[in-house]
């Protein structure tokens, strides 16, 4: 079993034991959890997006940059965690956009991490 | 002039027309078209008769020139000195502000323009952003023939769709390509004599820089040092595109200056060569630079020196075996290029003559080294601002600790990334007043160091520049000028954006640049003064040239800038881009 499947099943345990399932009767994502409990997890996804993401392509801020700024809280292929999660996993073909599913130095769950930091500092215009 | 064809056909209305003809089948014949066919978009436009005046080949005596003549403009640096200085005495500061257009000519790219175009036999040899190639009437601006390379649209390019123009040699005009080819044309026609392939672009590699011939052989380094490739510089037969040998920037396991990477991190190296080389005849030398080491902003995994990343290195032109290098920043942690234009400048140094290289480096420093050796002679800062280092009396940097990339850093660095001058464009130097002529970024950032992950075609950074300065409207730019002797700035002329045009001077005493928001400037050599300014529109990011053609003298710009590079130096937001070209004339009499 892959390990981010692994993990996506173990937080949904979790989530299901604790009670912790949202309205949309989903437990919450990896990334929810990350953001909701642990800093660590925020941090490194930080470091990930800032190692990865953020130098030439997603700006840190507001600019004229070939791919989108990414703490609008505007999602071109879907908001939902699931959804991000696939955009950076998939990539987009025929894009810049690489797919990073499997090539994180800690797999998927990397991939959550940086989902996690994405939303803590996130500033909506318009609320997601 | 016939065109040629791309191979892609463009099919319109293909559901549509099968969705028709599904709903008319029982009637529909069976050889009814299925699609309507457009012919393809030609992408290639050939001369039916040569062009030009009829002066023949270019010869090894031309491209020997110590000085650019008048009506030939034959290397990127003007001559193998690199000076980009004109001998024109009609470009004079009583004159220059008459300057009119004689014709503009727009390349239908956008991305930066940054060429440095070629001028022989009455014809412009210019190539835009996405590599077109355009031989065009240097007095009318008419199109004699046309190339549109057709580029994969998702090339892996850290920095825009540049090229910064072609070679001359013989009747053959080489341009290297985004996709990682070096190409040769009939510089009569625009037939292609030659397409050789310099290596695989998907794992991050390109070309944007002019190649350089000396005598036989065409050299062409390569881009990529974003994407963790390894550097290195080629040498290629002129008459057939084959390649002569390979000269790899970092060296591999058992090489020396292999022990200045810790680990296997050399595999993944960088330091890439993207800009012009020159050569010196007189030590039968080629010079050439080198980029960042990969990745840029996190060192953790490559500790050491990391050699030759931003580093002078001279060469044997026929085998490409090195003799000896400089390393301006060892150990960069900033992206400090170390591939800004150099200038072979002869010239007394504390009461000795001296065979040089003067170079103002992106690191901010101003250096000069001696040609015959690699020895350091001087180093001095350029910029107003420069924190991240002073230099030893060896010339290398002693680091400011605080300029150092962090997990969440505080600290204002300078210069930014983009460096204090960049290698995207070029300087100038006139021999009769001593001067360097550099556009400079004074721009400062703080330095963040994330995690890196190296995966091939993919960008490799490690980090990111905090932009303080653009993000708070700080960025400021100067046109400085340098004295070559002592490295001390003789004036700067300030500019609201950071500057990031190439430079012309001329035996007239005005020297030539642009600004990011559009305007062709003019300054007096000896003292900075303005004396004329021309709104182009675009961003300018071009190296000026100038020449004379039938008694009359013009200057030529390219203008068009790239946003996103505006965006991390600070410049203007609301400019779109769009190159053209503009060309400049003086008014009769």
């Amino acid at each position: 079993m892959p390990c981010a499947l692994h993990l996506a099943v173990l937080l949904a345990g979790v989530a299901i034991v604790t009670g912790c399932v949202r309205g949309n009767g989903l437990p919450p994502s990896p990334a929810e959890v990350y953001q909701n409990s642990d800093p660590a997890a925020i941090r490194r996804g930080r470091l990930l997006f800032t190692g990865t993401c953020g130098g030439y392509c997603h700006s840190t801020k507001p600019g004229n940059r070939e791919a989108p700024y990414l703490f609008d809280c505007s999602w071109t292929y879907g908001g939902s965690d699931r959804e991000i999660f696939a955009s950076i996993a998939d990539g987009f073909p025929d894009t810049r956009m690489p797919a990073w599913g499997g090539k994180m130095p800690e797999g998927d769950a990397d991939i959550w991490r940086v989902i996690a930091y994405l939303r803590s500092r996130r500033s909506c215009v318009n609320a997601d | 002039m016939r065109s040629t064809r791309g191979l892609l056909a463009l099919s319109l209305c293909a559901g549509f027309g099968f969705a028709s003809l599904g709903a008319n089948s029982a009637s529909a014949p069976a050889d009814t078209p299925a699609e309507i066919q457009l012919d393809p978009l030609p992408t290639h436009w050939i001369a039916e008769r040569p062009v030009g005046r009829g002066a023949g080949p270019v010869t090894r005596a031309m491209l020997e020139e110590p000085f650019a003549e008048d009506s030939r403009w034959l290397h990127y640096g003007g001559t193998y000195k690199n000076f980009r200085h004109s001998p024109l005495e009609q470009l004079s500061p009583a004159n220059v502000s008459k300057l009119q257009v004689a014709w503009a000519f727009g390349t239908g790219t956008v991305g930066q323009f940054e060429v440095s175009p070629i001028l022989y036999d009455g014809v412009l040899f210019i190539t835009s952003s996405y590599n077109r190639l355009f031989a065009l009437d240097a007095k009318t601006g008419a199109v004699l023939w046309r190339y549109d390379h057709q580029n994969d649209p998702n090339l892996p390019l850290c920095c825009g769709p540049a090229n910064r123009g072609v070679a001359i040699t013989g009747d053959l005009v080489l341009m290297a390509t985004l996709d990682a080819h070096l190409i040769a044309f009939d510089r009569r026609t625009g037939e292609i004599a030659w397409d050789t392939e310099i290596t695989d672009y998907t794992k991050g590699f390109t070309a944007t820089s002019a190649p350089l011939v000396v005598d036989d052989l065409a050299y062409i380094g390569i881009a990529g040092g974003e994407y963790g490739v390894r550097g290195f510089i080629d040498a290629y037969e002129t008459k057939t595109g084959k390649r002569v040998f390979r000269h790899y920037t970092v060296p591999a396991a058992g090489e020396p200056g292999v022990e200045t990477w810790s680990g296997t991190s050399y595999e993944t190296g960088g330091a890439p060569a993207w800009t012009t080389g020159t050569y010196d005849r007189e030590l039968d030398t080629l010079f050439w630079t080198t980029g960042n080491p990969s990745p840029d902003w996190n060192g953790d995994d490559r500790l050491g020196d990391n050699l030759y990343s931003d580093s002078l290195l001279a060469l044997d032109p026929k085998t490409g075996e090195q003799k000896w290098y400089f390393q301006f920043t060892p150990h960069d942690v900033w992206d400090y290029d170390g591939n800004s234009h150099i200038f072979l400048v002869d010239t007394t140094v504390d009461g000795t003559p001296r065979k040089l290289i003067a170079q103002a480096n992106r690191n901010g420093f101003f250096y000069l080294i001696d040609r015959s050796d690699g020895s350091f002679v001087k180093g001095k800062p350029y910029l107003e601002q420069l924190n991240w280092a002073t230099l030893d009396a060896n010339g290398r940097p002693v680091v400011n600790p605080r300029a150092m990339p962090t997990d969440e850093p505080t600290e204002r660095t300078c210069p930014s990334n983009l460096g204090g001058t960049n290698g995207a464009y070029t300087g100038s130097f006139d021999p009769a007043l001593g001067l360097v002529f550099v556009s400079t970024i004074e721009s400062c950032q703080a330095f963040a160091k994330g995690i890196s992950v190296f995966v091939e075609g993919i960008p490799y950074l490690g980090g990111l520049p905090e932009l303080v300065d653009a993000a708070a409207g700080k960025s400021y730019g100067n046109f400085v000028a340098i004295d070559a002797s002592t490295g001390d700035v003789r004036w700067r002329a300030r500019e609201r954006y950071p500057m990031m045009a190439g430079a012309l001077s001329t035996r007239g005493g005005v020297v030539f640049s642009g600004t990011l928001d559009g305007e062709a400037v003019a300054y007096e050599s000896k003292t900075g003064k303005v004396l004329w300014r021309f709104r182009m529109g675009g961003g300018v990011r071009s190296q000026p040239i100038a020449y004379e053609l039938d008694g009359r003298t013009y200057v030529v710009y390219g203008s068009g800038s790239f946003a996103t590079l505006d965006d991390f130096a600070g410049g203007p937001q609301n400019i779109p881009e769009g190159g053209h070209l503009f060309v400049f004339v003086l008014p009769e009499g």
